[in-house]
């Protein structure tokens, strides 16, 4: 069914640059969602008199949306090329960007486009990925699925998400924003999600260009799957047929049995459908094991950063496999038997998994699941 | 080496609009913005000429993938202004201001379970043309397996003339 290209490289991720809630670095992030300590506030950015809900997980002092992505993609570009390892050239190298698409995104590509040249020498952004949740999923995948076909040797993807008014206004208007304040993935009474901000960066390589630059592998991408429901405009597929596709394409591309992943950092964003439907891929692909598989959402500390998500929990993805620590599911208050996972609650569960998932669904009926590797 | 887009085999091709007096059908819940209507009727042309009425032969690993330089200029603007003046925002343009929908509804109708992908276009084509990094990009998704087929949608919402070009492709 899938893993048509022929693998002539492994694909690996080199540096992360991360700006989000809990702070600028991958550091305080990997601390915050291992501890399962929410990032939310009040809003405070805009107005949100009339709004239903008025929390959301907000970069403090938050600077331009394009300067946030460089940011990261400088950090992200500085970890791939420390002093001991030879230096990168990005003068071919392709920019993947996921961005929200509005009024504004054109304007941000340029000005992202004009540091990314001025700074580093990258000719230009290639391509904007604006697929909702699943944008920067789907830009690590074709990322992934370049170097391995041998297309390129190093790219870069960056993705980043600022809660605006707008997006706001509109998730509220939709009802989509969680009427407690809390997200509560696959928790009984959950009542929807929060926003947040992000801006991540990855660096990915092709592993045998890392060891000619001498740079240090932080882990793999040994698969990556994408799949759509055909089902609904919004709605995922109930039983979780699209997003399990997605994941049994990832597993099959990476060459791995399903009993040989060991951590899952799932979608779920607090949605009463959306969560229940994860659960049920999970059901599918892992069977009797999905008892013993530790699973998370980590949007219960973060938030949901929409196009800049997937980049986001990659990066909670490869901080857990290194640190063999795995993430809290922050927010759960009590069990939905729609949803019996084996959830890592109440403290971090130590473990040091070979391989990980980090699931992405999106609107449309967009899934994406990427297959990570310490 | 970049991807070669002479690998690709077009199997079916269409435009909005033919003509001058082309017609844009109502798309039921899409209605502050002429974009997703638009999308969605190009796709049924070109989907229609490769397999006659809906829902065609049954599910099909298809990709969606929908390229824009404009991206739904009329529903983001639609949401700024709500925003703005502290008005209620509509409901529904909760789910317009996502590119995807419109995407579900397409793969819902015609049984597509391939990828769904939205890009934003960064070098544009001419009118009727589809942008090569498109191309490219169905191409590296039909290489890499996830799909047999792409549907490819190039929409843009101008100042004078909506116009969008959709194409079912597969490799040679």
């Amino acid at each position: 069914m899938t893993g048509a290209t022929a693998i002539v490289a492994r694909p690996v991720v080199t540096g992360i640059g991360v700006l989000s809630a809990c702070g600028h670095g991958l550091e305080p992030l990997a601390l915050a969602t291992a501890q399962g300590t929410p990032a939310f506030g009040a809003v405070s950015r805009f107005d949100v008199t009339g709004r239903r809900v008025q929390r959301a997980a907000l970069l403090a002092d938050a600077p331009p949306l394009a300067e946030a992505v460089l940011t990261a993609i400088g950090d992200a570009r500085r970890q791939a090329a420390p002093a001991t390892s030879a230096a990168a050239d990005d003068s071919a190298t392709p920019l993947l960007l996921a961005l929200h698409s509005d009024l504004g995104t054109t304007g941000v590509t340029e000005r992202i486009a004009e540091g990314a040249r001025r700074q580093w020498g990258i000719p230009a952004v290639t391509r904007v990925y604006t697929g909702a949740c699943v944008a920067a999923g789907t830009a690590v995948a074709d990322a992934a699925a370049l170097i391995a076909s041998g297309r390129r040797t190093r790219v870069l993807v960056a993705a980043g998400h600022l809660v605006t008014a707008g997006v706001y206004a509109a998730f509220d208007a939709g009802r989509a924003l969680a009427r407690d304040g809390e997200v509560r993935p696959f928790s009984a009474g959950r009542s929807g999600t929060l926003l947040g901000d992000a801006a991540v960066a990855v660096v990915l390589e092709a592993e045998s260009e890392a060891e000619r630059r001498g740079t240090p592998v932080l882990a793999a991408i040994s698969g990556w799957g994408r799949s759509g429901d055909a089902y609904h405009v919004c709605r995922p597929v109930p039983d979780g047929n699209g997003l399990a596709r997605a994941i049994e394409a990832a597993l099959e591309r990476g060459g791995i049995a399903p009993d040989q992943v060991g951590y899952v950092n799932a979608n779920a964003t607090g949605s009463p459908l959306a969560d229940q439907a994860e659960a049920n891929a999970l059901h599918r692909v892992f069977g009797g094991r999905t008892g013993r598989l530790p699973v998370s959402s980590t949007k219960g500390v973060h938030g949901h950063a929409l196009e800049a998500s997937a980049l986001l929990e990659l990066a909670v993805t490869i901080a857990a496999l290194r640190s063999g620590t795995l993430p809290v599911n922050a927010g759960w208050t009590g069990q939905d038997e729609d949803c019996r996972l084996d959830l890592v609650l109440d403290r971090p569960r130590p473990t040091r998994p070979r391989y990980a998932l980090t699931l992405n669904s999106a609107f449309g009926g967009a899934n994406t699941a990427l297959l990570v590797a310490a | 080496m970049p991807p070669t887009p002479t690998a690709l085999l077009e199997l079916a091709r269409a435009h909005w609009p033919e003509s001058a007096d082309d017609g844009l059908p109502p798309l039921a819940g899409f209605t502050a913005s002429t974009f997703s209507p638009l999308v969605a009727e190009a796709a049924e042309r070109c989907l229609r000429a490769r397999y006659g009425p809906a829902p065609g032969p049954g599910p099909t690993r298809t990709a969606l993938l929908l390229t824009s330089g404009s991206g739904d200029r009329a529903t983001a603007a639609a949401i700024d202004a709500a925003a703005a003046s502290q008005r209620r925002v509509p409901p529904l343009l909760f789910f317009q201001s996502n590119p995807n929908a419109v995407l579900g509804h397409i793969a819902a109708r015609w049984q597509l379970t391939g990828p769904v992908v939205a890009t934003g276009t960064v070098v544009p084509a001419a009118p009727g043309e589809v942008p090569a990094d498109a191309l490219e990009l169905a191409e590296l998704l039909l290489a890499d397996g996830d799909a047999d087929q792409v549907l490819l949608i190039a929409a843009e919402q101008a100042e004078h003339q909506d116009h969008a070009v959709a194409l079912l492709l597969t490799l040679r």
